[in-house]
């Protein structure tokens, strides 16, 4: 009973983990259409820079998210405005190849710059827990799971509220509409893009702390995203929350099944994706 | 006289082989309201196209207050006072009527370009103006056909603009709609908003604008105060064919 417990514990916390991951590959995504296959780059470099703030000027893990955030806005905003939207108009086939190949290219450069060598950010109240009864919840997976779930509440807000997110959801529904009620497309587009790969960089702060990084290390994190986007279903925050929560559960209680382990996480990842392609292609929550 | 908001000239446009709009050229003044009438693919909307920057011209230029519209993007044409409607509407569709219209006022021209809060408050004044009262609640796809019309209508004017392009809004609009259809307009030109409308209702044109241009074949045919234009055999021609036109002035007894 208390070991389904603490698994029940770590597989919500894992599955904050998952919705840090997926919910900037959503937006972009839903709003561009465009499957990034530099995702996990992303979060690689925003995992990078924590480690480095870390290992440099001790600066807390928690703390250098701001920064992965506005470096990551930074690449993103760039990368869309001078490349991507190039593309944007063609089919999806051209933006995976291009996404992919910026995926190489950053991968490549993380290898040239930090080598190859697994790497791992361990503030000092690492390994601390909060123990309640017969389980533990560890102290970095409990604050990485709520920032999580506070950056899902800030983007929904920013979506709902502001400016911004009137323009990113006009530009979504009709393009053509949008410019001529005064909306520049361009801007708007590379803003979602900065907007997802800030999403990225926080995600790669956060596993800095909770798993060892390297430079190769992003593809799963593509795949993940891509599973809890297909689960939860396009187009909404709390799709992707539902569906990256739920991800969370099915690998903790798959992985523990009779006859099954830690070498079948990918399996069991690839497994629900074509189950809820097969059942319901719209993902749980999608319209 | 001063300069006109509006200055076409020699507007030319092409669709491969097919010459759309043919050394097209009039003006428009501030605040002024003209009708652009023409049988069906004499080029109306493709003009407004043009006007809008959605193509690109392949002769001629368009000048809206002094600036060359060509070397603008759409969202330039709009923030400088263009604000159009479409003849199939393309409201925002995942957004309720009145989330439309908030959206021409947070962006739209230089005039616009409000704070969320104000924004929401233009957009519940425009949404009466129009005749949307009471439903800027509900979704577009729970509007009536006529109220999305109305819809498009307030988003263009929610963006403030100096130019209002009118792409037949009042097109499959019941003769009590189209009244009220009218009265909004007017309302909008006595707001000293200059309107170009393309419409095939007769009485619109013939009620409210004291200007027509009649396109025909991509070509400026005509001219004028409506009543001497629509009476025009030339006029009649284009729209009815030269037989009929043959027979009104044989019935006229001038023929």
């Amino acid at each position: 009973m208390s070991l389904l417990a603490q698994q029940l514990v770590l597989a919500i916390l894992l599955g904050g983990v998952y919705v840090a991951v997926a919910i900037g590959f959503s937006l972009v995504w839903g709003i561009l259409n465009i499957i990034n296959l530099s995702h996990g780059a992303f979060i690689v470099v925003g995992a990078y820079i924590t480690w480095t703030l870390f290992g440099r000027l001790g600066l807390d893990p928690f703390l250098s998210l701001p920064i992965d955030a506005a470096a990551l806005f930074a690449l993103g905003y760039l990368l869309q405005r001078g490349l991507i939207n190039r593309v944007i108009r063609a089919p999806v086939f051209f933006t995976l190849l291009l996404t992919f190949g910026v995926n190489l290219a950053i991968v490549n450069l993380l290898l040239a710059v930090f080598t190859s060598d697994f790497r791992s950010v361990t503030p000092p109240y690492a390994g601390s827990g909060i123990v309640l009864g017969p389980v533990v919840i560890p102290s970095i997976r409990l604050a990485a799971f709520a920032i999580a779930l506070l950056l899902a509440a800030l983007l929904s807000l920013l979506m709902r509220r502001t400016r911004i997110g009137a323009a990113i959801q006009a530009v979504a529904s009709d393009r053509d509409a949008a410019q001529l009620v005064g909306i520049d497309l361009r801007h708007t587009y590379a803003l979602t893009y900065g907007i997802g790969a800030a999403c990225a960089g926080v995600a790669g702060g956060l596993l800095s702390t909770v798993q060892a990084i390297s430079p190769t290390a992003g593809e799963p994190y593509t795949l993940q995203a891509f599973v809890v986007v297909v689960l939860g279903g396009l187009g909404s925050v709390t799709a992707t929350v539902v569906g990256g929560l739920l991800f969370g559960l099915i690998e903790v209680f798959g992985q523990s099944a009779p006859g099954l382990g830690a070498g079948y996480a990918n399996a069991i990842a690839f497994a629900v994706l074509v189950i809820v392609l097969i059942v319901r292609p719209q993902g749980l929550l999608g319209r | 006289m001063s300069a006109p908001l509006l200055a076409l000239s020699a507007v030319t446009k092409r669709f491969g082989g097919v010459t759309a709009l043919d050394h097209v050229s009039f003006d428009l003044a501030e605040g002024e309201l003209v009708g652009l009438i023409g049988p069906n693919g004499a080029g109306k909307t493709t003009l407004l196209n043009c006007l809008s920057r959605l193509y690109r011209l392949d002769g001629g230029s368009i000048r809206f207050s002094g600036m060359d519209i060509a070397k603008l993007g759409r969202h330039e044409v709009a923030r400088l006072g263009v604000g159009r409607t479409f003849q199939v509407v393309r409201p925002f569709r995942s957004m309720t009527a009145r989330e439309n219209v908030a959206i021409g006022a947070l962006f739209g021209s230089d005039r616009a370009r409000l704070p969320p809060r104000e924004a929401f408050r233009v957009a519940d004044e425009v949404i009466d103006l129009v005749g949307l009262g009471g439903r800027g609640h509900l979704l577009v796809d729970e509007l009536t056909v006529p109220d999305r019309r109305h819809l498009e209508v307030a988003r263009a004017l929610a963006t403030r603009p100096r130019l209002l392009l009118l792409d037949e809004v009042m097109a499959g609009l019941n003769p009590s709609e189209v009244a009220e259809a009218l009265e909004v307009v007017k309302r909008i030109h006595a707001s000293g908003i200059a309107i170009l409308v393309i419409e095939h209702v007769m009485q619109v044109i013939v009620g409210i604008c004291p200007r027509v241009v009649v396109l025909h074949f991509g070509k400026v045919l005509l001219e004028g105060d409506p009543s001497t234009v629509l009476k025009d055999p030339r006029v009649v021609e284009a729209y009815l064919g030269e037989r009929y036109a043959r027979r009104v002035r044989g019935s006229r007894g001038d023929g």
